[in-house]
């Protein structure tokens, strides 16, 4: 039982929870106490002694962010004594501070400068001189003044303890103490990773954005979803002339307006003034105070010139393209897609959904695609990424996508990581394994070719060769069993086809996978006895098992892992199945899925088609006509290939870019160059674009209001930040237009459409929606980092479908069948087999968010890493004489780009990795189109290439 | 008033130019010794230190791994610890009083010639790596003032004509005091 203690503050009882320090109380009780090192995410310091209160009885001085409650307290926040002290300690910061501080750009953002405001102590008067601390770093995103720095730690705490990256630390003591990195070189030079966090959570000037297109303290801010990737973390845009000029991590607090402290938020509740920008539950987002640096920077993609501003439109056939308005646009849209349907049937018109679009905007969609086109041929673009863990997931649990959140994984004791590179591809679930590992002592079993930025603190680093992990997988689940570490009773009480599955795991031998993968037995067993003796051993997965043919086949092997270690439900770990775009999940969920309803209802099960037949007022004929289609429609590469035939007449892509992310590039360019109509909506003329009859604007992700859900499965709040350029729309919009113009129209407010996907999508369903309000609602709607369902996530999340939203209510093991194990193929291109000897990795880089359809505009972002790279293994350098900085060309036998070469520790020779984030030189023109049988998936991981030098 | 307070970019961090490699297979041979004591780190360094005479800055890394801290924080240990120091320094390290007797009867005179002989400034050392000049505050020998200290012995009542002596002496006498 928690103890409630009463003290009295400022004259005032008050009663909280032991363990409490007075500082949280005291703002739970909305009494503001400043503080300079003192942050919610981080552990209490005490080393300011800004948040000095007084103990009247004993007539200490305490600093409240360390001292606990005691019963019978009797605290007074502003004494005179107080007061004193408090001012005497900013007066000595200052005095050591230097003169810059009225010209310092950060303003009214600086704490310490708030704090002296606050008291009442004068800064006029003050020049600007030089000042000797500012490093000198080439950085595009970060600059550091330390002579501004007040020693609170806050950086290297949050370096260290939240995103977990160990960049900086003290150097020196005394006097000469500052933050600094290894060695004190620049950035850089360091292994910064440019991801905010320190800037953040600095109370002064000494740190901060580099580049700014605006420094001054902005009147608005807004709290929404960053949309660069498939976590979801809470960031707060800070908003001046309608442009962002600042992303950062959501934090707990309202940046301040004019002068006054910004110590809004009250752990736990909302703001105790009204007209705040926005209510919060802090400590409840995905990021916990955390962003990397496509949060931090990536927004200016989305500002950059080049957005689409108004409907495109080419008069006749080939020629170019001319501004046209809405009424024309559609109109050719609305002609194009009805000649299409006239002449070859709705199985001729496909529809692409969006990753990066909303809920509603993909429900809408697909909505759009059967009711007004009738066809089922509508996918998205996680197709590409994460249909292999949705499929395979789903099959086998249940569960179309991760099986539980970042805070259990956080709580895990042991973690798999395989085929991931969450440091670069979902950096915030990076930054909670490395939490786990450091704070909770969790051990981390790394299963990667690469060596990637999660090896120091791996209990043990298994590299199979690449595309072999079925294997690997297969056998640590022999040896589990073989020594008798299965959960029996989660086995006996909870799946069904043990006994095929554990047969089908002979051919898995020590002996046999060390042959297959290359990895020792020894440290198979090790790693099979590490993760079955796990209280909770979690499983974070992404595309280095989904890409390759057997992708599905590898996911539901781990499913098959997870379920005999009893590592499915609330009491075990978690699958975390990672999603490389923003709303990867959401849009499948929303059925943007040729064979599923929203919700994952088969369009071949009358009963589901009846029931959304009757909610979207279908007029169903005698026989069953005017009734949804009910055939299984083209997954994304079935389309292209069907274009490729002349069977697809017309396509409508919306937020997708199929020219640049899809394989075989060129055979995609021909596919949708030869359709009868294309119409692309985006926000840039994109490569998909430029071979499009019509371009629709489109509304970016900050321009619109929606939900997003996260690679956990939590929904999200997306709000609009500013207006979006031009006349662009949001989709949703478009699409109902669009609608109403072809004669079906469509019709919903934001409210109507969130409660009709509540109602018919389980998944969805809100069951205390009462208890928060809507958004837009009275008091500026709630805060976007909750799920829709307003409880607390870990333990009464629903996601896990159990109740038989799949194919059995059981778990299933599924056997491993031998023709998705063929050895060490790592996919269609064998290393030898191309002809290169090379073997090829494609994955996602840090500073681009998929293939960089958007990210690449930003001008931060595109600063450090201005153009493609491939990176080699010393010994193939030598070997093919080439150097660092050489231009090469990567030839495959479908087509080849050009990248820099750079020289890496983290590859075994002959292998050799490319990011795909590149729009220029993209990776993926290397693959062929080459499906997994199950989920459609392209395989895009692993080709084989050779290198030829062009240039220095 | 604004204080200059990090002026200096810390150059004295980095190896001495023309230092040979440390010998990181020693330092492993270290770290192995310590094997499951407690807080290791500490004694480590101390150990490192006394057998190389300074700890290379190489060592960082391998110290990190080894204790699963980062790199940055083992930096941030390293120079905390005033006698904790990673430039390799002089096989004899001198060291002059400054303290307040020292400096009454001439400390400061000492000082000045004991640079002239070596010709060094204050933290550096000679290129043979045989002397590295510091000054200390007072060494609680104070009767003897003015003050000098080579590595381990004390040397009281300096005057120029015994600093003179005791550096020819030191460098002439070929022997070499520390490791090598
Ligand atoms: S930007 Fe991020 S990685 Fe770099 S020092 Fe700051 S917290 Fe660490
Ligand atoms: S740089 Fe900022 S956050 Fe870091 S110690 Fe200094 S004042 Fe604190
Ligand atoms: S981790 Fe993903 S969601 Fe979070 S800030 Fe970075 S890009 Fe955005
Ligand atoms: S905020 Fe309490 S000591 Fe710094
Ligand atoms: S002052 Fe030099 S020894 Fe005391």
């Amino acid at each position: 039982m928690v103890e409630t203690i009463t003290i009295t503050l400022n004259g005032r009882e008050v009663s909280g929870y032991s363990g409490m320090t007075v500082l949280e109380l005291a703002r739970e009780s909305g009494v503001d106490i400043p503080t300079l090192c003192h942050h919610q995410h981080l552990a209490p310091y005490g080393a300011c002694r800004i948040c000095l209160v007084e103990d009247e009885k004993s007539g200490a001085l305490l600093a409240s962010c360390v001292t606990p409650i005691g019963p019978g307290m009797v605290i007074n926040t502003a004494s005179p004594r107080v007061l004193e002290r408090r001012s005497m300690i900013v007066r000595l910061m200052l005095a050591s501070h230097p003169d810059s501080c009225v010209v310092c750009d950060k303003g009214n953002r600086c704490e310490l400068r708030q704090i002296a405001a606050d008291l009442g102590i004068g800064l006029a008067g003050l020049e600007r001189v030089y000042s000797p601390a500012i490093i000198q770093e080439v950085n595009p995103f970060m600059e550091r003044d330390l002579s501004k720095c007040i020693l609170c730690a806050k950086c290297i705490r949050a370096d260290h303890d939240m995103v977990v990256e160990g960049v900086i630390d003290y150097m020196d003591r005394g006097f000469g103490a500052r933050p600094s990195t290894l060695a004190d070189v620049a950035l850089e030079q360091s292994e910064c990773t440019f991801c905010g966090t320190c800037i953040s959570v600095c109370p002064t000037g000494a740190l901060m954005e580099k580049n700014r297109v605006y420094s001054g303290s902005t009147a608005k801010a807004v709290d929404t979803t960053c949309p660069f990737c498939g976590c979801g973390c809470t960031i707060t845009l800070e908003i001046k002339d309608n442009r962002i000029v600042r992303a950062v991590p959501f934090n707990g607090r309202v940046p301040s307006n004019n002068g006054r402290s910004p110590f809004i938020g009250v752990a736990g509740h909302g703001p105790p003034e009204a007209g705040v920008a926005s209510a919060h539950v802090p400590g409840r987002e995905v990021n916990k105070g955390t962003i990397c640096v496509r949060g931090s920077y990536g927004y200016e993609a989305v500002q950059s010139p080049g957005r689409l501003q108004r409907p495109l439109v080419r008069k006749d056939g080939d020629s170019a393209f001319e501004e046209a308005s809405w009424e024309e646009a559609l109109e050719a849209v609305a002609a194009g897609l009805n000649g299409a349907i006239g002449a070859g049937g709705p199985q001729s018109v496909a529809v692409l959904g969006s990753t990066k679009c909303t809920n509603e905007e993909n429900y809408i969609l697909q909505r759009f695609a059967r009711t007004v086109l009738g066809t089922n041929n509508i996918d998205n673009g996680s197709r590409l990424s994460s249909a292999g863990t949705r499929v395979g997931l789903g099959w086998t649990l249940g569960t179309p996508g991760s099986t539980g959140c970042l805070e259990e994984l956080e709580i895990s004791d042991v973690i798999m990581v395989i085929g991931a590179n969450p440091s670069e591809s979902a950096p915030a679930v990076a930054y909670a394994i490395k939490r786990a590992v450091k704070q909770r002592g969790a051990k981390l079993l790394l299963v990667d070719p690469r060596m990637t930025k999660l090896r120091p603190f791996a209990h043990l680093w298994l590299r199979p060769r690449a595309g072999t992990d079925l294997s690997l997988v297969s056998g640590m689940a022999r040896v589990i069993i073989a020594e008798g570490l299965q959960d029996d009773e989660f086995v006996t009480r909870r799946t069904d086809n043990y006994a095929d599955y554990k047969a089908s795991l002979a051919p898995f031998s020590p002996e046999d996978v060390e042959k297959a993968t290359g990895v020792a037995g020894a440290d198979l067993v090790e790693a099979a006895r590490t993760f079955a003796g796990a209280e909770r051993g979690s499983i974070v997965c992404g595309n280095g098992i989904t890409q390759y043919v057997n992708g599905t086949a590898t996911a539901m092997a781990l499913a098959n892992l997870a379920m005999l270690t009893g590592n499915i439900g609330p009491h075990g770990g978690d699958i975390v199945a990672l999603q490389r775009d923003n709303n990867g999940q959401g849009a499948a969920d929303m059925g943007a899925l040729p064979g599923f309803l929203p919700g994952f209802n088969s369009v071949q099960d009358p009963e589901a088609r009846s029931k959304f037949e009757a909610a979207w007022g279908m007029d169903i004929g005698e026989n069953g006509t005017g009734g949804l289609p009910d055939w299984v429609g083209d997954t994304a590469l079935e389309m292209i290939g069907k274009a490729q035939e002349g069977r697809l007449k017309a396509m409508y892509v919306v937020g997708e870019n199929p020219a640049l992310s899809f394989p075989g590039k060129e055979a995609v360019k021909a596919a949708l160059a030869s359709l009868d109509f294309l119409v692309v909506q985006d926000i840039f003329l994109t490569e998909t674009a430029k071979l499009a009859h019509v371009v629709l604007p489109a509304a970016g992700p900050f321009e619109k209001e929606g939900t997003f859900t996260n690679l956990e499965g939590r929904v999200q709040y997306v709000r609009k930040a500013v207006d979006a350029p031009g006349e662009s729309l949001p989709d949703s919009e478009i699409v109902m237009r669009l609608a109403a113009r072809m004669g079906s129209p469509i019709v919903y407010t934001p409210t109507q459409i969130m409660n009709e996907i509540e109602d018919l999508v389980p998944l969805y369903e809100d069951p205390c929606e009462t208890e928060i309000a809507r958004p837009g609602g009275v008091g500026g709607g709630q805060f976007p980092g909750t799920d829709r369902r307003g409880r607390r996530f870990a333990v009464e999340r629903s996601r896990r479908l159990h109740k038989g939203q799949f194919p059995s209510a059981f778990d299933r093991f599924h056997p491993v069948h031998a023709e998705d194990s063929p050895g060490s193929n790592p996919g269609p291109c064998q290393p030898d087999g191309g002809g290169g000897g090379l073997l090829l990795l494609a994955g996602t880089g840090l500073y681009r968010s998929g293939n960089g359809s958007t990210t690449s505009r930003s001008r931060r972002l595109k600063a450090i890493e201005p153009e493609s790279y491939i990176e080699l293994n010393e010994s193939d350098m030598v070997a093919l004489g080439i150097s660092s900085g050489d231009m090469v060309k990567v030839i495959s036998t479908n087509g080849e780009v050009a990248a820099r070469a750079r020289i890496a520790g983290t590859l075994e020779a002959g292998t050799v990795f490319m990011p795909i984030s590149f729009p220029e030189s993209p990776a993926n023109a290397l693959f062929g189109i080459e499906l997994d049988s199950r989920s459609k998936l392209p395989a895009l991981k692993a080709c084989s290439v050779r290198l030829e030098r062009i240039g220095s | 008033m604004s204080e200059p307070q990090f002026e200096q970019s810390n150059m004295q961090h980095r190896p001495a130019c023309g230092a040979s490699k440390p010998d990181l297979n020693r330092i492993r041979g270290i770290i192995a010794e310590h094997d499951g004591q407690k807080w290791p780190l500490i004694p480590v360094l101390q150990k490192i230190q006394d057998d190389i005479g300074f700890i290379p800055p190489e060592s960082i890394t391998i110290l990190a791994e080894a204790f699963h801290m980062f790199p940055a924080e083992v930096q941030g240990v390293i120079t905390f610890y005033e006698q904790l120091y990673m430039v390799p320094r002089g096989r004899k390290v001198v060291r002059v009083c400054r303290g307040t007797a020292c400096h009454v009867r001439g400390g400061k005179s000492i000082l000045k010639l004991v640079k002239q002989n070596l010709g060094l400034e204050e933290g550096q050392t000679t290129p043979d790596m045989e002397y590295t000049l510091e000054t200390v505050a007072c060494i609680g020998v104070c009767a003897l003032a003015p003050n000098l200290v080579i590595g381990k012995e004390t040397y009281g009542n300096m005057n120029p004509k015994k600093v003179s002596q005791l550096f020819v002496k030191q460098t002439g006498s070929g022997e070499s005091g520390g490791q090598s």
